[in-house]
């Protein structure tokens, strides 16, 4: 553990065509902040041996030589957007993979940030399903055990691979792992899409509160549906969930229907309205209620 | 604007969780599990989730209470330590170091415990000495 805290690969940017070095970011960070570009800066800084995630301001550009790029991943976005709600006027500036600049596209589609006060400096990312080569081998799915692989769902199956179960074993499979779940929210709160004010998942009507276990698996098909045309497939989730539910897989399913239903493809762009991707003609065939 | 991430240890059990805490001028906003942390490795449960919430709650003890005519009321530190002092020596002198047990907690540091249990054997002269996880 201690290795990998102190190794951290060489980290590059690339912004359009543009590649710079560690240290070119730096300057461009100091330079930013003070020319005014931008009020804050959200990137990382090693704080007692960790990386942590550092908000570097426009008072103390200089402070911008200690930026890196960890392997570890935080969720900016959503720090820049909590920011922005009690501060809306700030210019943000933010480290962003390409995980962070979905999210981003998707909190700019439903208004909870302003792409003119953003402002991004792209760095490498993590494989995945979407990009085989990357820095970001933290958010690598470890490998799962023989029985959660004989009587669950392995985190790195493809959702096709699932759907080769019959119907009643792909159930029983996903109750093992719904049933695991401790209710501790950690899918919901660290989501960088998640920023409703009320949330189903706490409303006593649709879901009991102040009890564990939750309610399976309503408790999370209700995120699930929720995740449909939301989820931008980061993986942070399922990295924060304490007993490794293949959240992503299940989202992603969710997403792959919103794609092949409606053409929206969650977080690729930002001029893409949620609200009108029935576009202007109902296709889907009327169904009973 | 002043925002700062702040790292921490969970103080909910004795695991010793990292977390971070978000404040957002001066006050605590929210709390994040710590990625590279080796105990939790960026997960937490639903109490370490909501650590900052006991910190802003209106319902958070600040000064130390009395119970006076059957009430509680608010009291300065000297009266409490005074109070409880008084209590201890009476039990103590009444009933013996043995009808006091000392509990201890998985939320105060390592020093504070030892510094708790010192009180019990060599002050109170007990070796009822307990802790939290077991009651």
């Amino acid at each position: 553990m201690e290795e990998q805290i102190k190794e951290w690969p060489e980290p590059f940017s690339t912004t359009g065509d543009k590649t710079s070095t560690f240290d070119n970011l730096r300057d461009q960070v100091n330079a930013w902040l003070k020319e005014g570009k931008v009020d804050i800066f959200l990137g990382y800084k090693m704080v007692q041996g960790h990386p942590l995630p550092y908000c570097f301001t426009k008072e103390n550009p200089d402070e911008a030589d200690e930026l890196i790029v960890g392997k570890a991943r935080y969720s900016l976005e959503k720090m820049a957007a909590n920011i922005a709600a009690q501060r809306p006027e700030i210019k943000i500036g933010l480290l962003v993979r390409d995980c962070n600049q979905r999210a981003l596209n998707v909190l700019y589609v439903w208004n909870q940030l302003n792409p003119e006060n953003v402002e991004t400096i792209n760095i490498n990312c993590c494989p995945s399903k979407l990009k085989e080569h990357g820095d970001c081998s933290y958010l690598a799915p470890q490998r799962s055990g023989s029985y959660k692989k004989q009587v669950g769902i392995d985190n790195n199956m493809d959702v096709e691979d699932v759907e080769e179960f019959s119907q009643e074993e792909r159930f029983h499979r996903w109750m093992y792992e719904f049933e695991k779940c401790i209710k501790c929210y950690g899918c919901r709160n660290i989501c960088p899409v998640c920023f409703c004010q009320e949330c189903s998942m706490e409303h006593n009507d649709l879901i009991a509160t102040g009890t564990v276990p939750p309610e399976v698996p309503i408790f999370h098909l209700v995120r699930a549906v929720h995740m449909a045309g939301r989820c931008i497939d980061c993986g942070l989730c399922e990295d924060a969930c304490p007993v490794d539910i293949p959240l992503r897989l299940l989202y992603r399913k969710v997403n792959q229907v919103v794609s092949e239903l409606f053409d929206y493809r969650t977080g690729m762009r930002a001029d893409q309205s949620p609200f009108n991707i029935l576009g202007d003609e109902v296709t889907l065939e009327p169904k009973p209620i | 604007m002043d925002y700062k991430i702040i790292p921490s240890t969970c103080s909910y059990c004795g695991c010793g969780c990292g977390v971070l805490f978000q404040v957002l001028d001066g006050r605590l906003e929210g709390t994040l599990p710590m990625k590279t942390h080796p105990v939790n490795q960026g997960k937490l449960c639903i109490k370490g989730w909501n650590l900052h919430e006991h910190v802003i709650s209106d319902k958070r003890l600040t000064s130390p209470m009395i119970k006076k005519d059957g009430h509680l009321q608010e009291a300065s530190w000297d009266e409490a330590i005074r109070t409880t002092a008084d209590r201890l020596q009476a039990i103590i002198k009444d009933h013996g170091p043995d009808s006091v047990g000392v509990l201890v907690s998985a939320k105060i540091t390592n020093e504070e415990n030892y510094l708790a249990q010192k009180f019990a054997r060599a002050v109170v002269g007990t070796n009822n000495v307990d802790h939290c996880a077991r009651l």
